[in-house]
Order: C-alpha cells, then structure tokens, then sequence
C-alpha cells in the first residue's frame, strides 16, 4: 500500500513538473513570437506588424490562417524559421533564425504557431 | 653650445605648452560633455557604461533607449553633433515597441553643448570595433546580400528612387552612410552579441559568409 502510495506520489510530481517545464516553455515561445516574428506577422499573428508596410514587395503570412497553415509540415516551418524563406523556396524578406534560437526555442514556436492557427500539418 | 641648449629646451618647451594646451581644450569638451550629460539625466534612457548587462527578452524590453557605452565607435563625430542639435527620429518606432510611433520628442542641445556632448560620446570607445578598413560601396555585391540574398529592408527603411521604402522596427538606414561608423557596421554584424547580447535582429554571422558581411557592411556604409 506504502509502495503504491509513493509510486503515485512520484508519478504525479513528474506530471507535475513536466507540465510545468511546458508551461514554462510555451511562455517563453510566446515571449519570442512576440519579440522576434511579431515585427512582420504581427502581436496576434495576423500577419499585421509595423514592418508589413505597403511599400514590401510581399505581406507577412498570416499565422491565424488555418487553411494555409495546414499546408505546411511541422518540418517545413521548422525549416522556415531557421533557414528563412529560402529554406523552403520562399521569400528571402522571412529572415533565417537559426544562429538565433536554439532548436529547442524554434520547436517551442512551431508549437505556438500550430496554437496560432489551430491547425495541424499535413 | 649654451644658446644652443637654451633654444632647445625654449623650443621643446613652446612644443609641450602646445600639446597641452591642445589636450586641454580637447579634454574641456570632453569633461564638459559628460558634466551635460549628467546634469540631463541621459543616463536615465542612454545605458553609458559597458560592457552589455542584458540577457533576456525582458531585460532588453525594459530599456528606453539605445545605449551609448561604444557611441565613439559605432557613430561618425559630425553627425552626433548635428543630429544633437537637431534630433530627428532615427528608429521609425519607440525604441523596441511594436505599437508606438517614435514620438520625435529627443532633448535639443545648443551648438556649444552638441559639440561637448558629442566629444564626449565620441571617447566611449569598444576594443571589439577593430580597424577593419571597410570602405564605403554602393556597387552589385553588397546591394545582392541586402536585397536578394537577405530582405534586410524588410525592418529598416532604405531610400528608392525619390521614396523611402521598407519596414519600420529596425533603425532606419537612409543617411546610414553620414552616421555609422563602416568599421562598426562590419563588427556589429561578424560579432553582434557584444552589443546587444539580445536583439530582435537576427544573427547573420555564420548564416551569411564573412565576405558577405564584409560587401553587407560596405554596402550600409554607403548608403545615403
């Protein structure tokens, strides 16, 4: 009775800190996306920031689209965020931010942006 | 022999009053600049002294205003004292906002205290700006990495026929060419962390090649 008591007792701490670390996580992606992606996509991501003026030759995506947000694989925005819109024959005005983030930061926001759109990849 | 020694030493002498008599006025605008600086509570907004605190997002969003410790490296002499005495935006946007406009409302020197307070900013020097001989150029390979190979006017204006054109989060880079100093310019980009540890520019050093930071750096310090 004790040993399962303490097997519950360390499976619910684990649950718990794991979901903390998640939870701190998807807070700094937030604090990314807001720092980082919000200049062109905008602070709601829709594709709205103070660089998406009239004058660039093409308009930030919209990360709350969901129908073209599913296009993309989890791989291709990955791609996209580290190695900029070349990575994926794409515009070079989305920069490369892969000597920027850690891959770990770049999941965390490909997690955000699926949060974004509501959708997921194909 | 004796007039000769006597005419030596009155030569030297006349010399040595001359130099610090020079190292005098120079350090007056120096000392006078920093006493102006303080008195107006630059240092409120202008972080003065390095080398770089910062190391989260937070930390960079709480700063007012672009900090000064390698002003003498990173800016030319005649542009601090002209734009000090007569500020015009420069950052399209409030320093690091992504929701308010710049509001054009930068302290006015006089001519006299724009002079001090630039020879003053001009003496806060970085040893990672190296002599680097970056010269001014606005020919093909530099113009390829800004526009082609990077969208860099994606967040800093740059000037297109009569207009301006570009995004507006980044410093503008019309004029950049009268402001930046070009060495700073190539050190900013090969060794951006010991500015701005935390920026939201992205690092370029090991995504662009250093000949292509080199024509980059080139091609900004050209830029009019």
């Amino acid at each position: 009775m004790i040993r399962k008591t303490l097997i519950a007792v360390a499976a619910l701490s684990a649950f718990l800190a794991l979901s903390r670390m998640s939870d701190a996580q998807a807070a700094a992606a937030e604090a990314n996306y807001k720092f980082y992606c919000a200049q062109c996509h905008g602070l709601e991501g829709k594709g709205d920031g103070p660089n998406a003026t009239k004058s660039q030759p093409v308009s930030p995506r919209n990360h709350t689209n969901t129908v073209e947000m599913s296009k993309l694989s989890d791989q291709d925005i990955i791609n996209v965020i580290k190695g900029g819109g070349a990575a994926t024959s794409k515009s070079t005005m989305m920069p490369p931010f892969g000597k920027t983030l850690t891959d770990a930061e770049v999941a965390a926001l490909k997690d955000y942006l699926r949060k974004l759109c509501k959708c997921k990849g194909n | 022999m004796r007039v000769s020694v006597f005419s030596s030493i009155a030569v030297f002498s006349i010399f040595a009053a001359g130099v610090l008599a020079f190292a005098a006025i120079a350090f007056a605008g120096v000392s006078e600049g920093k006493g102006i600086f303080d008195s107006k509570n630059c240092g409120g907004c202008h972080q003065i002294q390095g080398p770089a605190k910062e190391k989260t997002i937070e930390d960079m969003l709480t700063k007012k205003a672009p900090e000064l410790w390698y002003a003498g490296s990173k800016f030319r002499k005649e542009f601090l004292e002209k734009w000090l005495k007569d500020p015009k935006p420069i950052r399209p946007m409030e320093f690091y906002s992504l929701t308010k406009k710049n509001g054009a409302n930068h302290a006015k020197l006089d001519a006299k205290a724009a002079k001090d307070v630039s020879d003053y900013l001009m003496s806060l020097k970085s040893s990672d700006v190296k002599a680097a001989n970056i010269q001014p150029k606005s020919g093909p390979q530099g113009r390829v990495v800004f526009e082609k190979k990077q969208g860099c006017y994606g967040c800093h204006e740059v000037k297109k026929g009569a207009g301006v054109v570009g995004g507006l989060t980044g410093p503008t880079l019309v004029g950049a060419g009268d402001r930046l100093n070009p060495d700073w310019i190539y050190a900013y980009l090969t060794n951006p962390k010991v500015f701005k540890p935390v920026k939201d520019m992205p690092v370029y050093t090991g995504a662009l090649s250093d000949s292509e930071l080199k024509n980059l750096a080139e091609f900004v310090a050209g830029l009019k």
